[in-house]
């Protein structure tokens, strides 16, 4: 844009001098040229990083899973060998996949927890910012630390919530959180929805401030009562924030890996194993890259899948949501 | 605020400021109190000085206590340890004939800080 | 209109305030009381407080260490961020054939999670002979696309008249760039130093994987090796842990602002 209305804009001065056309044009084709190498140097070093460290590693990830590979060893062709073995063989794969997908509930619960602590921290009441400080402020902390202060909080002997438990009688004996079976998972999503929910918060306020006054005005001359304009005007109106907050929720759910390490380390047995930690022990504990690379794509083509599902369902707003302000 | 005392004085550099000069004056008042010499004095169940017991400094592992250095009182019953290069120690105290302490459990708030016991170790007749 | 009362809304916020802090107070009793590893009932208030779990953590890990290579790391990645995203950023504004492809591939490089990259990333990274550098704990984050982003977003909405009438007085461009955008870029920066800080400061998988040495350590990852040596039987570990937390939750207060604002246009993280 600002190119093209200089140029015309000099163009027009230059005709008015006494420049000759033809030298005229080549000076401004030598500058036109000076510009477009300039931009491609600016660009450069970004298009480097990205295509060192993440176009050539996906293509590089879907040549793997094809391949019998180990450092140690020649490449050999393996077709769709791992693909196979994970489909047929690997009960681990699908532990881990339905995780993923139980850890998604994360967003949904931490949504509808956002969206009242939203509305609260926006109405007109003593010390708002401060609330919204505190519970924000663990969303942008260290998340090993986090886990491990929730695995403290979890102690089956001495943890907080044993004691809390135990202490209002709901609970007699005391639970080992992490490390029962059916209590692991929904106790590392509790810690997740804890980390995350503040964040989610600011989103949504963001989005409810950006909800036109004048709406509810008019809302409340017509008679609608509170309820109601919660259903009609916020809700509605909040939906491409809680589509992103939704996005989020689906990300974290394939990038959650240090909250899993530290916490479980996966365990007990695979119980709080998702792709991505599954992914890290076979490639780096096991040294099955190959194996690992094909459990990447499938993590990657169902993350796109979902991506794209979640973005068609907001209509294609997720992203439009103006929240740099 | 208005130019640069704006950008002098604010939160942030005040917050790094007072960071750094409380580091600044721990590491001096660590390097002027770090000679490791760690003092104490030993009495009976009476209450006198004991002279001539052994004094053993041991560091606490996992499992048991392993001996770093070992002094005798003198006629008062006190001692003392030189660069003892430890940040927690465990002192025992024994003497045959007289008996020996508890485990007497030192912990300083830096490697080779000078520290005065502030009790005498009694020693107890052990059967 | 009808007032309603604010004390319920108080006691809710209240409430989630006590479940949001709690944590990091017990995380905070323990390490200087310790007493709760071994007994139960815990008390809920510090017994007979002291500071000796954290000389046992100074002394048992190389503290020092660990925060300078976090600082290293963290410093790299915010230098490399602000040049190499703002340089693309100002690139994006101009018009010149096969911007719409690169648009495109940086949109589409926003779809793939750096998680997904892992394992070529790592034989990238050590085919380049960076396993165990700084370089190589940086290098891959050395710029998030949505901060190119919100680069090219603020520099769009300078004034084009403004870049005219400078380029008319025959300021350069380099010049144009560094003393007229930049400037009135600052928010994009902020956004871009905070973004990039907390994302290289809590990085913990790629250093996990990179990483051979205690001394290249990062503070994450020192954490984390101190818990699996450990367990949770010292009180050290939680001595250690609000070390860690320290400074991110520091950094985070003295500039809440800018974090909420950067973090949340930063929430479509690729």
């Amino acid at each position: 844009m600002a190119t093209a209305s200089t140029s015309s804009h000099q163009s027009r001065i230059g005709g008015g001098r006494t420049v000759a056309p033809s030298a005229r044009r080549g000076l401004f084709a030598r500058k036109r040229h000076r510009e477009l190498a300039l931009i491609w140097v600016l660009l450069i070093p970004a298009l480097a990083i990205f295509l060192l460290y993440r176009v050539i590693p996906l293509l590089w990830n879907v040549v793997l899973s094809f391949q019998f590979w180990s450092p140690t060893k020649p490449s050999e062709w393996a077709g769709l060998y791992h693909y196979e073995e994970m489909w047929v063989y690997d009960d681990v794969f699908w532990e881990a996949l339905t995780n993923t997908f139980k850890y998604m509930l994360t967003a949904p619960i931490a949504i509808i927890l956002a969206i009242g602590l939203a509305l609260m921290v926006n109405s007109r009441i003593r010390g708002r910012t401060v609330y919204r400080t505190i519970i924000f402020m663990s969303y942008p902390l260290m998340v090993v630390a986090v886990g491990i202060i929730w695995r403290w909080l979890y102690d089956e002997n001495v943890g907080l919530i044993n004691y809390l438990l135990r202490s209002l009688g709901i609970i007699d004996r005391p639970i080992a959180f992490l490390e029962t079976f059916a209590t692991a998972l929904p106790s590392v999503i509790a810690a997740a929805i804890w980390q995350i929910i503040g964040f989610f918060m600011i989103i949504l306020l963001t989005g409810l401030q950006n909800i036109p006054p004048n709406l509810y005005e008019a809302a409340s001359i017509d008679g609608a009562s509170r309820w109601s304009q919660f259903w009609r005007i916020t809700l509605p109106l909040l939906r491409p924030s809680i589509f992103l907050c939704f996005i989020i929720g689906i990300i974290a759910s394939f990038t959650s890996f240090d909250l899993i390490y530290v916490m479980t380390g996966g365990g007990p047995g695979h119980a709080t194993e998702l792709l991505i930690t599954y992914i890290y022990k076979a490639a780096f504990t096991l040294t099955q890259f190959d194996y690992a690379g094909a459990l990447t794509v499938v993590m990657f083509v169902l993350f796109v899948g979902l991506a794209l599902i979640a973005n068609a369902l907001a209509g294609g707003e997720a992203g439009k949501v103006d929240i740099a302000d | 605020m208005e130019g640069w005392k704006g950008w002098l004085v604010n939160r942030v550099t005040i917050t790094f400021g007072l960071i750094a000069i409380v580091t600044v004056g721990w590491n001096l008042y660590v390097r002027a109190h770090n000679d490791g010499i760690l003092e104490g004095e030993v009495v009976d169940a009476g209450g006198q000085p004991v002279a001539d017991a052994t004094v053993i400094l041991n560091e606490q592992t996992l499992v048991s206590l392993a001996p770093i250095a070992e002094t005798t009182t003198n006629e008062n019953g006190s001692f003392n340890f030189l660069k003892h290069d430890r940040h927690k120690v465990v002192l025992t105290v024994a003497k045959p004939g007289a008996g020996a302490s508890d485990r007497i459990l030192v912990r300083l708030y830096f490697r080779n800080q000078n520290h005065t016991l502030p009790d005498p170790i009694i020693l107890q007749p052990r059967g | 209109m009808r007032r309603y009362p604010t004390w319920p809304i108080h006691l809710a916020l209240l409430l989630t305030a006590c479940v949001m802090l709690v944590p990091f107070y017990w995380v905070f009793k323990t390490s200087i009381t310790g007493e709760n590893i071994f007994s139960y009932p815990p008390s809920l208030l510090p017994v007979d407080p002291q500071p000796f779990f954290y000389v046992d953590a100074w002394y048992a890990i190389p503290f020092p260490r660990f925060f300078l290579n976090s600082v290293i790391v963290a410093v790299m990645v915010i230098v490399a961020n602000l040049f190499i995203n703002a340089a693309a950023g100002y690139a994006l504004t101009k018009n010149f054939a096969g911007k719409r492809w690169i648009i495109l591939l940086f949109l589409a490089c926003m779809m793939i999670p750096f998680h997904a990259t892992i394992i070529p990333a790592y034989l990238i990274t050590a085919k380049l002979g960076l396993l165990n550098s700084y370089l190589g704990l940086g290098l891959p984050a050395f710029s998030h696309i949505i901060c190119i982003f919100i680069f090219k977003a603020s520099f769009d909405a300078i004034p084009p008249s403004l870049i005219q009438a400078a380029k008319i007085d025959g300021v350069p461009e380099r010049d144009i760039m560094l003393k007229i955008m930049l400037p009135l870029a600052k928010p994009a920066v902020a956004t871009t130093i905070i973004l990039s800080f907390i994302w290289s400061w809590n990085d913990f998988l790629w250093p996990l994987i990179i990483v051979r040495d205690v001394e290249m350590q990062t503070l994450p990852l020192g954490l984390s090796t101190f818990l699996a040596y450990f367990e949770d039987t010292t009180g050290a570990l939680y001595a250690f842990c609000t070390m860690v937390l320290a400074p991110g939750l520091l950094v985070f207060l003295l500039a809440q602002k800018e974090f909420i604002q950067g973090l949340t246009s930063g929430a479509r993280k690729g």
